[in-house]
């Protein structure tokens, strides 16, 4: 079994053995949970150490690490073929970050969850079985097992919106899992479209893996998505293309984008702060990890014509998002439409094809996983202890609240990229990246980068202002002195979260080397490969 | 000169006859000797075909054993008509609905 | 010890940036138990001195030195930690640390007894670490960097008394409002990596740091769009008119603040920013920051007329001044913009040192009495000048230096911008005059609210009610370094000539070729004029405010509108910040209504389809099983009536049958 099995396997493993154990022993499932995500973490940890830099990944098999392949299903379809399903996972360059990030961002989510009493059991093998899916999302090379783990994700998700979740939790939850929903089953459609498109050139017989389906000369001539002598349509647009915008439109979903975003804000806030932090830490880099895994190197031809309204669609989340956020009283709602603002960078990074740009709108991925995971914590530790987050119930909250005010301040500066912080060399990289895409040609206007850095203007008026309202001034609450006593300032759990996140967002953001180097030779050949169709 | 149509015709008029008390008579007793007199409608029907037949006799043969039949029949709905009284104290078949739904 | 006295400049600039962030980092993780700053105190001490013996004096007229460390790699680009010394950059950074030192040291007793005052020392060691880190830059992103820490530390002290609702407006709006510049500075790095595919200033201008590299059409576009990028950015840190809005609402920070950063460095960074990337300026560009430039300075001064608050009337000032150094930029001088920059920081940051000294006194006296009155107000001023005779002789000296009276260092270098502004309005035409006549104007109007300060401050008698023995000169931890700043006021730190700025040692080093002739007469007649009208101001300002022979009415509406800076304030945020957030508003409104209305739409579309559909299966589809089933039973009920049980009528329904069997059979 490799380390890629074991790391995605382990969470599995935790979730039997928290079923397994009797109800007397509910005291024990966190510590499981916990010991099991730590382990993974380590894992991931050495997974990055031992990554080699100059892999390519992308297309190219031989450019992954920590390669499984495995035949899965094997089943003789008579006329139709031979049915070549495998259990295929590998790491490159865009998904090893992703992959630490997700275990960093899940270990904060277990930390977060330690005060969780109802039907514990439930909770922890739920969270441990989400933990599997996203791990294997990241890891899955074949598209079978890709969308396996994609379906298997939601389930969790929506049942720990729909129990643990808030007072309107069950429209939320039906709402997120609807509209993600709506996204995948095309996305099948699609699959099964490829598979039929493509052929192993080993064994002849139709293939879902996407390595494969990455390479032009696998196509069959005539097939519905063959590159080659290609006529068929639907609706006017022409098969490949077509493709290309289902498979956008499932991810972007994630992402999310302006106009299929209004399932975050309400996720975010029903679900339960872990939750919160599970859905802005890592589903929303699914998204992203999609776009970039699947639409654009799957589809580079077709990804290369959208790419200008790829750019537009990032362009205006980044201003939708902010100003959303401007009008928000809701300090959590508002962290939600800050996650659409600054997603909308990683949209505009990756479609100016640019080496910058990418790297920027991958680094801003990162920096975004562990920032908002950071920011929905910190919006969890007032509403623990008051049951409130409403912006204008707060003043003064910084000298009531020293310790929790810092964080907070990190934390939002940060997040309004404070140069220092991971957030400013995602932004400030996709700004470049997007200000370069006109001179080298990849069809995306400088008015966008100004677009967004505009958003960055805004970013920082809503953070600076909810600064002023919440933290600064004389101290006044709307429960009055219940409220002062029952606002203690941070403890130790939460400071042993908050701290490395933070210290973390600052190390990256003074050494981005770190990440960089392992995604860089990724970076360059994801560009070459959809650079030769513009 | 008697020919075959007029057997037929008498035969007719008996089995009618017959047909008629099966249906109209309110005693059982009178429904029986209907039935009787649509047998011996029929026997006389066999004996005037067998002319046609003068080797083996086939419709004496079977007038015959239609007779025995008959007698046997009778017997047997006498039992029933006797121990119908005995039960119903009746013998009115209207009287005897056992049978409706 | 030789090989320790042997410290290299690259090493030593280093250190110079990274003690301060090293006691920034002491003094967050030691927090509230440490209060007496001995941290920040020893690191800037020892920046000072590394500053001054190991990089100022290496360099100076000397080589150029400069180094790189591989940062990070993005793509095939690969960035790098650069630090490039030279003349302009120690320079910089030298004055820096010259006025950050005795800042320190006045805070030590100005700031003491403050409940924040871990976070103080925490702060300024910080803004420190920033502002060196930032002079001595290579990499134009690195200098981004350093560029927006400063805001931030900036931020922070501004906001340091985070209680008081008009000190956190106050510092939500310097920091928003330097990040539109930010912004601006960020397009112009995009422009430059696009045109460049670097941002090595070495590499972008040339060896020496100071040359243009001649590779593409200097008067395109994207160039013009660059200089103007980075105009903005420079626009909003040094406090350029419409920008300028931030700097006086930042006078919410404490005095040694204010007089550090918001008078003598960080404000300054415009400047030197413009300063070192001055080749990359096109005629268009140069033209637009004159404009500016001019119009700063003459509104600022213009405001700082109207100002009752004594840290206003040197905050416009400062604006105004930095009108000036970017006016000299713009004409191609800007080493005579570096050399106003460097006796501006001394005279101003006195300023405010003096200003701090006679607001302390009168908050103590407003304590004291338990009256209520504003100790900053220069109304409540007065007579000042018996109680605090040290305090009182400083702060005229910076004054002089500041209306640019002879002997002293503000003289030299206003003389060495105007003188340059006349020769460059002369040879490039006539309408360009305005732009030095308009100097000049300043320069009146400067000596004149300088003198206007000085006069109610100091002169006539204290108008609130004082126990006149609890006033007095400021302590001698306040005093000495006050009295360092004005010793550097004097001519003779700069030039030993105190008539000519020709000799200044600043301007002879940093040479920069004109690209105007020099026109000797000028240099008599404008130092003359500019002398002799502001002796004139204070001849009218002594008879207004001394003698009380005041004529006009201080309720005017003139008055009124240059102390509310013509409206601006208002104006901005009618109509840039109130659409913003109603912009919020209407997107949210969108949002919820349409954009979510529509997905809400659509989910009640389906219910309602679905409960169509329900409806056409309940009645319509399971309808015809249900008739068929009825149909059955309706016709086995209607022959109910053959089953009656009559062995006649069966007999007779049989009969029926066969003979409508024989009927159809015939008929047939």
């Amino acid at each position: 079994m490799g380390l890629l099995s074991l790391l995605i396997f382990l969470p599995l493993l935790a979730t039997v053995l928290i079923l397994l154990l009797p109800a007397t022993l509910r005291q024990s499932y966190k510590y499981i949970a916990l010991g099991f995500t730590v382990v993974q973490f380590v894992l991931s940890g050495w997974l990055y150490s031992q990554f080699d830099n100059a892999a390519t990944g992308i297309n190219q098999a031989n450019g992954f690490q920590f390669l499984e392949q495995l035949p899965w299903i094997r089943l003789d379809l008579g006329s139709l073929g031979q049915l070549e399903i495998d259990y295929f996972v590998g790491v490159d360059g865009v998904s090893l970050p992703l992959l630490v990030l997700s275990a960093f961002v899940m270990l904060m989510a277990i930390g977060a969850s330690w005060n969780i009493t109802k039907s514990t059991k439930g909770y922890f093998s739920l969270l441990m079985l989400l933990n599997m899916a996203v791990m294997g999302i990241f890891c899955a090379l074949d598209f079978f097992l890709f969308y396996i783990f994609y379906e298997v994700m939601l389930l969790p998700l929506y049942f720990l919106i729909g129990i643990w979740g808030g007072t309107n939790r069950e429209y939320a939850a039906i709402k997120f899992f609807i509209y993600t929903l709506f996204g995948s089953v095309f996305m099948l459609l699609i699959i099964v479209g490829l598979y039929f498109s493509v052929v192993n050139p080993e064994t002849g017989a139709n293939t879902f893996n996407m390595l494969h389906m990455m390479n032009p000369n696998n196509y069959v001539d005539g097939s519905f998505f063959a590159y080659l002598n290609n006529y068929y349509e639907v609706l006017g647009i022409p098969a490949r293309m077509l493709g290309f915008i289902v498979l956008f439109i499932a991810f972007a979903i994630k992402v999310p984008i302006v106009p299929l975003h209004t399932w975050l804000p309400d996720a975010h806030v029903e679900a339960p702060t872990p939750v919160s932090i599970i859905l802005a830490g890592i589903l929303l880099k699914i998204g992203g990890y999609g776009i970039i895994r699947v639409c654009y190197s799957i589809f580079p031809d077709a990804a290369a014509d959208a790419n200008w309204w790829l750019g537009l669609i990032g362009a205006v989340s980044i201003l939708y998002g902010a100003l959303n956020a401007l009008a928000q009283k809701d300090l959590k709602r508002l962290i939600a439409y800050s996650s659409v603002s600054h997603m909308g960078f990683v949209l505009l990074g990756v479609a100016s094809l640019t080496a910058e740009g990418i790297s920027g709108a991958l680094f801003q991925m990162i920096s975004h996983g562990f920032l908002s995971a950071a920011l929905f914590f910190l919006v969890g530790v007032i509403y623990d202890r008051v049951h409130d987050r409403y912006i204008y119930n707060f003043r003064g909250l910084a000298t009531h609240m020293p310790a929790y005010t810092g964080f907070v301040a990190v934390a939002f500066f940060a997040s309004l990229g404070l140069p220092g912080f991971s957030a400013f060399i995602g932004e400030a990289f996709v700004i470049i990246g997007t200000f370069n895409a006109e001179s080298v040609g990849t069809g995306i206007p400088r008015w966008m980068a100004i677009a967004g850095s505009v958003g960055i203007l805004l970013s920082a008026a809503y953070l600076l202002w909810t600064l002023q309202r919440m933290f600064f001034g004389q101290t006044r609450f709307k429960g009055g002195e219940e409220w002062a006593t029952l606002l203690t300032d941070v403890n130790t759990r939460e400071r042993i979260i908050l701290f490395p996140t933070l210290a973390l967002a600052l190390l990256l953001g003074v050494m981005p080397s770190l990440v960089f180097d392992k995604m860089n030779a990724t970076v360059l050949n994801l560009v070459s490969l959809v650079s030769q169709y513009l | 000169m008697i020919t075959l149509t007029h057997f037929l015709v008498v035969s007719a008029c008996i089995f009618c006859i017959g047909l008629y008390t099966v249906i109209a008579k309110r005693n059982a007793i009178m429904i029986l000797i209907g039935i009787e007199l649509m047998i011996n409608a029929a026997i006389l029907n066999f004996v005037a075909f067998s002319k046609y037949d003068k080797i083996n006799y086939g419709g004496q043969v079977f007038a015959l054993f239609a007779i025995v039949l008959a007698a046997a029949s009778v017997a047997v709905g006498l039992a029933i008509i006797l121990n119908v009284y005995r039960h119903y104290k009746t013998i009115n078949p209207d009287n005897i609905t056992d049978l409706r739904d | 010890m030789n090989y320790l006295l042997n410290i290299s400049p690259i090493v030593a600039s280093m250190l110079v940036v990274l003690l301060p962030f090293l006691a920034f980092l002491m003094q967050a993780l030691l927090g509230k138990k440490f209060t007496s700053g001995i941290f920040s105190l020893v690191a800037i001490v020892l920046s000072t001195i590394l500053s001054g013996l190991f990089v100022f004096a290496e360099v100076w007229n000397a080589t150029p030195l400069q180094a790189d460390y591989s940062w990070f790699t993005i793509g095939e680009k690969t960035f790098c930690f650069g630090i490039l010394l030279n003349n302009l950059t120690v320079l910089m950074q030298f004055i820096v640390c010259i006025i950050a030192l005795p800042v320190h040291i006045y805070s030590k007793s100005y700031m003491k007894g403050d409940a924040g005052i871990h976070r103080y020392w925490m702060y300024l060691s910080l803004f420190c670490f920033a502002m060196l880190g930032l002079t001595i830059s290579k990499n134009l992103l690195m200098m981004y960097i350093f560029w927006e820490l400063v805001g931030f530390a900036s931020y922070l002290l501004i906001g340091f008394w985070f209680t008081k609702e008009s000190a956190v407006q106050a510092n939500k709006k310097a920091f928003l409002i330097n990040r539109i510049g930010d912004l601006g500075f960020l397009i112009g790095l995009a422009i430059l990596f696009s045109t460049f595919g670097t941002l090595d200033l070495v590499e972008i201008l040339g060896k020496d740091g100071l040359l243009f590299q001649e590779v593409i059409d200097h008067n395109s576009g994207l160039i013009t769009g660059a200089g103007i990028c980075f105009f903005l950015g420079a626009m909003a840190k040094s406090a350029q008119f419409p920008l300028h809005l931030w700097l006086p609402d930042a006078m919410e920070g404490p005095t040694s603040v204010s007089s550090l950063i918001h008078a003598a460095t960080m404000v300054a960074a415009g400047v030197f920013l413009l300063s070192s990337i001055f080749p990359l300026f096109n005629c268009t560009v140069l033209l637009i920051i004159a404009i500016i430039g001019t119009i700063t300075a003459i509104t600022a001064a213009i405001f700082a007329l109207g100002q009752y608050d004594i840290k206003k009337i040197l905050a416009f000032s400062t604006i105004s001044q930095l009108g000036y150094m970017m006016v000299a930029v713009s004409i191609g001088a800007w080493d005579a913009g570096m050399f106003h920059l460097a006796t501006h920081a001394f005279f101003k940051c006195l300023l405010f040192l003096s200003a701090g000294a006679v607001i302390h006194e009168m908050a103590h006296l407003k304590a004291h009495t338990h009256q209520d009155f504003d100790p900053q107000d220069l109304r409540n001023m007065g007579g000042l000048r018996q109680y605090m005779p040290k305090t009182f002789l400083l702060m005229s000296l910076a004054s002089l230096a500041l209306a640019g009276f002879p002997l002293t260092s503000g003289f030299l270098s206003k003389d060495a911008i105007v003188i340059s502004a006349f020769e460059w309005a002369l040879q490039q035409g006539d309408l360009y005059l305005v732009v030095p006549i308009i100097l000049v104007l300043v320069s009146i109007l400067t000596a004149f609210y300088i003198g206007r300060l000085i006069f109610k401050a100091f002169f006539g008698t204290l108008r609130v009610n004082a126990d006149h023995a609890h006033l007095h000169d400021a302590p001698k931890t306040m005093l000495i370094p006050m009295a360092f700043l004005g010793i550097c006021s004097l001519f003779i730190i700069f030039s030993w000539n105190p008539f000519s700025y020709a000799n200044a040692a600043i301007l002879n080093v940093l040479v920069v070729n004109y690209t105007f002739p020099e026109i000797h007469f000028l240099h008599t007649i404008v130092p003359v004029t500019l002398t002799a009208s502001a002796l004139l101001s204070w001849w009218i300002g002594y008879n207004w405010y001394v003698k009380g022979k005041y004529p006009l009415n201080a309720s005017s509406s003139w008055i009124h509108l240059a102390q509310n800076q013509f409206g601006m304030n208002e104006w901005m945020m009618k109509t840039f910040v109130s659409p913003t957030v109603k912009l919020g508003k209407i997107s949210f409104w969108f949002d919820k209504y349409i954009v979510d209305g529509l997905v809400n739409g659509a989910s009640y579309l389906i219910k309602q389809l679905s409960g169509l559909i329900t409806w056409i299966d309940k009645y319509i589809v399971d309808g015809i099983v249900n008739a068929v089933a009825y149909l059955a039973y309706e016709l086995g009920n209607a022959l109910r009536f053959v089953q009656n049980g009559r062995l006649q009528n069966y007999l007779g329904f049989t009969l029926t049958m066969v003979l409508i069997g024989i009927i159809y059979l015939i008929l047939k």
